[in-house]
């Protein structure tokens, strides 16, 4: 035990900028760290279900760090912090399984870019959160290995796909997460579970490693608990990648520089189709006192729409159903997968009999993909939907000549019970409203935890130009200076 | 209105049985007809926007032997093939 | 009318690694998945890297065959299912959304034909299977990704062909296109594939699939017609399907339907945005491009008096033209042309020979000069040839072990010659009588001298002696 912090007032809550401080300043170890996170993963996450899987050497990795701190050894940045990783990003030696029974026993050979820009940086994997199957939902409801539940009531959805993740960090499980984000997985949990989540620019973070859903418009995103870790973590896993050629050059960007410039003579567009129509009273209460917010800082506002909006969440549906038919097809089970033995079986049979280990919702996304992109449909749907992408793109580089960022609520909704939406399929497309226009228009958009309203989060979405992802972070920052939030009571 | 014998061909197509998931059907009529809101949308005349980069970007022609035997990694036949059902 | 047309798969064997990952292009001299990573076997999260050098040459090939090249060139994923084919759908090219492929539009004249190029396009090659188990139902079909993710280059025509010949023509010009390119080495097995469709007067279209050789396809294209015309003769209607060559029973058989064929759904591929080509990579390309075989023939003819025929034969095969290219100068190019066709061909025509071969072309300049100075005959010349090819040696050396130097002695050959006309008094009264028969004589002298008497000379002597012109 070091320093003269005592072992029980150890805060898991602290930041990750804080956490490197303690570290630095000698108060604390990461071996100290690690262990109470472990304590509370094995307190809470039986409730939560938010992890999938926990990394088994994580104490033994926090003590050879402290050991290189000890003998002032060259340490990463990260300094052993535990961080978690979305179940559909690669950790190699570990099991990745997409929250699928379809890959309950696929072990990734190598890890994702990202994973090994955290390992370079002194980072604890602390475990691998869980998720919807193959991140195709915003509940988690539909992971092959039971939903998370939400740290501010678990009997509420704790949003998804990156639900695991959002969750984890919220309820203190570790300091921050990686997930995805192909229409607002990274966002709308965030808002869920109040938590600060972004989804950068389409190419800022290399997505090699991730297994892709709809590869053309997802994003990995850090989750954290405060704009200036998300910062920190944007830092280390942005950039250009030998591995994804997707990936622009980001000039060694410092986002955390200036995070605190401010929003003074800044000009914000309310998005007039997401922040009316469908938009939940308090959700909507929350997101005028966040332009008040704003306006006090100094910031401008003007309403702007954007018509295409109400054909996003179709054009999303069919651009990645087409993608996922596309990218699920390789689960033939026959290089890796499940145990079920081929032997006796004919080509297509066997496939069409292992493939049924993928659950409802992914099987009718395959299906929905083989619909929409067929010969004789593509013209009534796929083409249509990527001409709406291209139109709506069109539409909001438009607005963003007219102002610097757009605000609307993460989520017209608040978070709901488990059970409610997951049988209209319709209804729960509408969730989705707010947050696909930045997959399909490639614009970075963060969602800050604003306020808890009757007990439930609400987040607001702020969207940018592309490459200006730190104009984002330095309006998100100020926003969220503006309030004070209740501890998550879990 | 999409049939369910149209919904079925195009499962087998993908390789998913569905023969016990009738509920599907169901579901899958719905989010196609949900998506006949895109008639509305007046988008035949958009031009496609898409992502380009210069050949400048692209990768080096450069052989590097992949670092360990991945086929250890893989279910395999006898340590080195994968093994596929029959054909016919 | 019979209408044949053509797709002309060829492996870009010259690239150092495959179209998407850094794993070796030549995939033949690994044990069964030892070239892989996880790229080429579609493991879940990775991605795509395109090869800049595959681009580069599947331009040329485009350029080569007088195709439009676009501004911009996309990537499209072809889906079906199949053991090996490692995501269950292949990158390639496909213009759905305008000629987006790396070429379109060509042509190539053959034998005054004009064969018209639909579209040239890059895509990778799947892995291949072999089969454990004898009879055909229990075959257990094997994977070996070693191959999946070579780069290859599509080449469609149009089906302007008219018979199988034309088709042998084509795919010869096209093979000797390809090596002179560098872009494909046609001697390695796979390296080159070929798939047709035929349809004749009054019938579908037919696809050939499953061809082994360029020889078979041929066979397999003859098969169909008369297949077809026989159809067509007693009324049966032919319908549009893809039919596969049995080599085993020379025969075409049936392998889908048209209605059961595949919807590829085609999209385009996310992982790798359109990849512009500006006037510069034309340019540069350009610059890059070896002569094509047509410009060298000309410039062998014109430039050297080479004969048409002696020209073809060395313009066509890059090993010949390079050797000739490297040895040649103004005075001896085209006694090196002759040198080449006609002796150097017999000792290395075949891959393996050229392989092993030692000859280099100081060798060919060396030699050739010698013969032109007369230090040495033809007849020796052939044998210091071949003893080059086999072991390497410099023609100084190879003279003195064997004594091949050139006899230009008068007297010595004087008198060799008065042994010949001893011995051979027959021949030299027939002489007398036809001087065109002279020949004889002079043959017995040379092989008297092991083939180093000089013959301009010998011959000359020996009209002098039987007092002929």
């Amino acid at each position: 035990m070091s320093g003269h912090q005592s072992w029980f007032d150890l805060n898991l809550g602290i930041s990750a900028l804080k956490y490197i401080g303690e570290i630095k300043n000698g108060n604390l170890t990461a071996e100290e760290f690690i262990s109470k996170t472990i304590e509370r993963i094995q307190k809470v996450d039986s409730k939560l279900h938010a992890y999938l899987s926990i990394n088994e050497q994580a104490v033994e990795q926090a003590k050879s760090i402290d050991k290189k701190i000890k003998a002032k050894e060259n340490v990463g940045a990260c300094m052993g912090m535990p961080i978690s990783i979305k179940d559909n990003i690669c950790v190699k030696g570990t099991k990745t399984t997409c929250a699928s029974k379809m890959l309950e026993d696929f072990i990734a050979p190598y890890d994702a870019t990202v994973v090994s820009k955290l390992k370079a940086e002194d980072t604890i994997i602390i475990g691998k959160t869980n998720l919807d199957e193959f991140a195709m939902g915003f509940t988690t409801e539909f992971s092959a290995y039971g939903p998370s539940k939400n740290p501010w009531n678990t009997e509420y959805v704790p949003g998804g796909s990156s639900g695991g993740s959002a969750a984890a960090v919220s309820a203190l499980e570790c300091i921050a997460s990686l997930g995805s984000d192909t229409g607002g997985s990274v966002r709308n949990p965030a808002s869920f579970c109040s938590v600060v989540g972004l989804k950068p620019t389409y190419g800022l973070i290399s997505r090699y490693g991730l297994i892709s859903y709809s590869n053309s418009i997802e994003q990995i995103g850090p989750i954290t608990r405060t704009v200036e870790d998300t910062a920190f973590l944007l830092n280390i896993i942005a950039g250009m990648d030998p591995h994804d050629n997707t990936t622009i050059d980001n000039q060694n960007e410092n986002y955390l520089n200036d995070i605190d410039s401010g929003v003074e003579g800044k000009k914000i567009g309310i998005i007039k189709e997401m922040t009316h129509e469908g938009v939940d009273k308090q959700v909507s209460a929350a997101t005028n006192k966040a332009i008040s917010n704003f306006e006090g800082l100094g910031a401008t506002f003007e309403e702007i729409s954007l018509d295409m909006v109400a054909y996003s969440v179709a054009a999303y549906y069919i651009i990645t159903a087409t993608e996922a038919g596309s990218n699920l097809a390789r689960y033939d089970n026959l290089r890796y997968g499940y145990d079920f033995d081929s032997e006796g079986y004919e080509f297509n049979s066997y496939l069409s009999k292992a493939r049924k280990n993928f659950g409802p919702e992914v099987t009718r996304r395959m299906i929905l993909g083989g619909f929409v992109p067929s010969a004789g449909h593509a013209g009534k749907y796929f083409l249509k939907a990527m001409k709406v992408k291209s139109k709506l793109t069109a539409q909001v580089n438009e607005a963003l000549k007219k102002v610097d960022m757009l605000i609307a609520p993460t989520v017209p909704i608040l978070p709901f019970r488990f059970g409610e939406k997951i049988d209209d399929p319709v209804a729960l497309f509408l969730v989705d409203i707010n947050t696909v226009t930045a997959n399909l228009t490639e614009k970075p958009a963060i969602s800050i935890q604003f306020e808890i309203s009757g007990g439930l989060p609400i987040g607001i979405q702020l969207l940018g130009k592309s490459m200006q992802d730190k104009m984002l972070l330095q309006a998100a920052y100020a926003l969220q200076n503006t309030v004070k939030l209740p501890e998550v009571p879990i | 209105m999409v049939s369910k014998e149209e919904i079925e061909h195009v499962a087998k197509l993908m390789r998913i049985e569905i023969d016990d998931h009738v509920v599907h059907i169901d579901r899958i009529q719905k989010m196609i007809a949900y998506f006949d809101i895109l008639d509305k949308a007046n988008v035949e005349s958009e031009e496609l926007i898409v992502r380009e980069q210069t050949i400048d970007a692209l990768r080096e022609d450069k052989y590097i032997p992949y670092d360990g035997k991945l086929i250890e990694n893989l279910k395999n036949y006898k340590g080195s093939y994968v093994r596929a059902p029959k054909l016919v | 009318m019979t209408k044949i047309g053509l797709e002309i798969h060829c492996q870009l064997t010259n690239l150092q690694s495959k179209l998407f990952c850094s794993c070796k292009a030549n995939y033949r001299e690994f044990s069964p998945n030892t070239n892989i990573c996880p790229i080429c076997v579609g493991l879940p999260g990775s991605l795509p890297m395109l090869n800049q050098k595959a681009v580069e040459k599947a331009t040329m090939i485009s350029m080569a065959l007088n195709c439009k090249t676009p501004e911009k060139i996309a990537f499209f994923r072809k889906n079906y299912f199949y053991p090996d084919l490692p995501k269950n759908f292949q990158i390639t090219q496909f213009d759905a959304y305008g000629p987006t492929s790396i070429g379109h539009d060509g042509k190539i004249t053959i034998e005054g034909k004009e064969i018209r190029i639909r579209r040239i396009q890059i895509e990778e090659d799947p892995g291949r299977l072999i089969y454990e188990g004898t009879s055909e139902k229990t075959q257990i079909p094997l994977v070996d990704y070693n191959r999946a993710g070579t780069p290859l280059v599509e080449i469609v025509t149009e089906p302007d062909f008219d018979n199988p010949k034309q088709v042998r023509v084509f795919l010869n010009i096209l093979v000797d296109l390809l090596e002179n390119l560098g872009v494909s080495d046609p001697t390695l097995e796979g390296a080159l594939r070929a798939d047709g469709n035929v349809s004749v007067e009054g019938g579908n279209k037919i696809e050939i699939k499953n061809v082994a050789s360029f020889h078979d396809l041929e066979k397999a294209i003859h098969f169909e017609i008369t297949r077809q015309q026989s159809l067509v003769e007693r009324n049966i209607p032919i319908i549009s399907e893809t039919r596969q060559w049995d080599d085993r029973r020379k025969i075409t058989i049936s392998a889908r339907k048209k209605e059961e064929e595949q919807d590829y759904r085609y999209f385009l591929e996310g992982d790798i945005p359109w990849v512009k080509l500006n006037s510069d990579h034309f340019k540069k390309l350009r610059e890059k491009m070896p002569e094509s075989i047509a410009s060298k023939r000309e410039r062998y003819v014109e430039k050297y008096g080479i004969t048409n025929q002696v020209a073809d034969v060395l313009s066509s095969d890059k090993y010949y033209a390079d050797l000739f290219e490297q040895s040649h100068d103004e005075k001896n190019a085209k006694e090196i042309a002759n040198i080449i066709t006609t002796d150097l061909m017999g000792f290395v025509d075949t891959r393996e020979k050229r392989e092993t071969s030692k000859l280099t072309h100081q060798h060919l300049t060396e030699l050739v000069n010698s013969i032109m100075d007369n230090k040495i005959t033809r007849n020796s010349a052939k044998t210091a040839l071949q003893e080059m090819v086999s072991t390497g040696k410099s023609l100084i050396e190879i003279i003195s072990e064997q004594d091949l130097d050139n006899v230009s002695d008068e007297s010595t050959i004087s008198s060799i010659i008065n042994e010949v006309l001893n011995e051979e008094a027959n021949a030299v009264q027939e002489v007398k009588e036809k001087p065109e028969t002279v020949n004889f004589l002079v043959g017995k002298v040379m092989k008297k001298s092991k083939g180093k008497a000089d013959p301009s000379m010998t011959l000359n002597i020996l009209k002098k002696k039987l007092g002929i012109t």
